[in-house]
């Protein structure tokens, strides 16, 4: 089985401990966190071949996808589906620095990624090797707080940063199409300095191609499927927040390959 | 001790002095910094000017802390406050980072220009992030000890500034825990002043009335109060001095942190000066003056 074989195995897996927190009793953000499963597995791939670089879950609202994925790269040596959400745990519905492997608190959007651009600036202040990636939602660019970082990024020509963008078209709402569409993406972040590539945000070989940080601000364009993995989920914006039976938990995870 | 400078150049000259020693130390400004900045010219690499960015400035700066540098982000106190509120309560409070805010047009010091750029709710904001620590230096003297102290420890801290006026304090500046008594207790009262101005009106008080005590202290978060209290102990009554409103002042946390003393508050009150003016003339309009000092110590006995 080669490397990329082996993180698919790790996505699924991770989607199985996700199906199990939201039949926490509290539920979780299912749907961006399924969505956004194949791009922390690749991106904790890249983290790994090149040191110093830190993962930046700034939709930190899937945090079930951050714990589920922690664990299986061994960050999180205890299943933390058992306890997500319940008392005397580290695993809120937002992560927070209590959580072995998170260094900074998201879930309030948009600062993930200014606080991304810091540690890749660190970088080069520091004279050390590494650079940071920023995981966002589509629905996250909403924020005014995420183009202020990206200006400041190309004005400060910080290298070793890449932004992913999770294009699962949902959010709490209802999808990012009728809400606020996010017209010309592309060209927009072209426009702020960033090298831009689009991606199919479920082809962890691609992604882990793509997202390697370079010495220019670098855009990846994720498309994915909100509620991947689980057919009664997928493409239903309905399923940004669930909260589900343990019997209901066993069927969605059988499902998923 | 007398100033030369004022507490925002004297910022930036200590704080480019610090850097040369001191490898960890960058320097964040938000526009707001000046075209000529003496940090700049001596250190370029580790000065970066942002652009109006300010909750961005904060949370790029818990980045580059998190990383193990000592991050110094100059903004107006109305900015850092609020425009970057939640940036600051994340990554000072929450995360406890160790950013240093360094924020000039505190209180009605920005005078003419207007509720836009003044701040008399700043230090309600900081007081209520808990392990913040906050400084209102009052001179070039102690504003440099302030910065010291920030650079120093590894703690986030809030050190708030006037605008560009030369405050001449002839006095040893207060340094964490201290009190820096200005004039000695003849009764059981004394007023305890925070920041340039109000230092100056409790002054003036105690030269119309000598047997005042003058406490004056520069670090004014609530665990910073608490270590200076025992040499506060002879006052009965203290009469706190600040350019805030009531609301999260200085004088809220000690009356809570003293609820067997009488403490009273003479401070900006609730309006919105918007009218011309310098820092004097918008600090009476708002009745901060020696005389409210004085009514306030005659109140009650």
């Amino acid at each position: 089985m080669d490397e990329i074989d082996l993180l698919r195995e790790q996505a699924s897996r991770a989607r199985r401990l996700v199906v199990d927190m939201a039949a926490s009793g509290v539920g979780c953000h299912l749907g961006g966190s399924l969505s956004v499963v194949d791009i922390l597995v690749a991106a904790y791939a890249v983290a790994r071949s090149e040191p110093g670089t830190e993962v930046v879950l700034s939709k930190g609202h899937a945090a079930a996808a951050l714990y589920a994925v922690l664990h299986e790269v061994g960050v999180i040596e205890e299943n933390p589906a058992p306890r997500y959400g319940r008392a005397g745990s580290p695993y809120t519905g937002h992560p927070g620095p209590k959580v072995p492997g998170v260094r900074f608190p998201t879930g309030s959007l948009g600062h993930g990624l200014a606080y991304a651009v810091g540690w890749a600036l660190s970088r080069r202040l520091l004279n050390r090797p590494g650079g940071a990636i920023a995981v966002v939602g589509d629905g996250e660019l909403q924020e005014g707080l995420v183009w202020e970082a990206l200006q400041v990024a190309q004005a400060k020509r910080v290298g070793g940063l890449t932004v992913v963008v999770d294009l699962n078209g949902g959010q709490n709402d209802g999808y990012v199409s009728d809400i606020s569409p996010l017209t010309d993406l592309p060209a927009r972040l072209a426009a702020f300095g960033f090298e831009v590539a689009e991606v199919d945000g479920h082809d962890i070989e691609k992604l882990v191609r793509t997202m390697a940080p370079t010495d220019r601000p670098l855009a990846v364009l994720a498309t994915t499927v909100k509620g991947k993995g689980v057919p009664a989920t997928e493409g239903k914006a309905g399923s940004h927040y669930v909260k589900i039976s343990p019997a209901r938990a066993r069927q969605w995870k059988a499902a998923i390959r | 001790m007398t100033a030369t400078v004022s507490a925002r150049e004297a910022y930036r000259l200590e704080l480019t002095e610090l850097a040369a020693d001191d490898p960890r130390i960058v320097c964040l400004e938000a526009d707001l910094g000046g075209p000529k900045h003496c940090f700049q010219d001596r250190f370029p690499d580790r000065f970066l000017n942002l652009g109006i960015a300010e909750a961005s400035a904060v949370d790029i700066a818990v980045g580059l802390a998190s990383a193990g540098l000592r991050p110094f982000v100059s903004t107006f106190a109305t900015f850092a406050a609020f425009r970057a509120g939640e940036s600051v309560k994340l990554g000072l409070g929450y995360l406890g980072a160790p950013v240093v805010l360094v924020s000039p047009y505190g209180g009605v010091s920005g005078a003419w220009f207007g509720p836009t750029h003044h701040c008399l709710e700043d230090l309600a904001v900081m007081q209520s992030l808990p392990g913040v620590r906050i400084a209102v230096p009052a001179g070039e003297a102690e504003t440099r000890e302030a910065i010291r102290a920030a650079a120093d420890g590894d703690w986030p801290c809030y050190v708030r500034l006037g605008r560009n006026e030369v405050f001449d304090a002839s006095f040893a500046p207060a340094g964490r825990g201290a009190v820096t008594w200005l004039n000695p207790m003849g009764g059981d009262t004394c007023v305890v002043s925070i920041g340039e101005k109000p230092t100056a009106l409790c002054q003036a008080a105690t030269e119309q009335q000598p047997d005042l005590g003058h406490a004056h202290l520069c670090w004014v978060d609530e665990e910073s109060l608490t270590l200076a209290l025992p040499q506060l102990a002879d006052a009965r009554r203290l009469v706190v001095v600040e350019e805030h409103r009531a609301a999260g002042s200085v004088a809220s946390t000690l009356a809570l942190l003293l609820p067997d003393r009488e403490v009273l508050s003479v401070n900006a009150g609730a309006d919105w000066p918007a009218e011309g003016g310098n820092h004097d003339e918008t600090l009476a309009a708002l009745g901060l003056t020696t005389s409210a000092v004085l009514s306030a110590v005659l109140k009650g006995k």
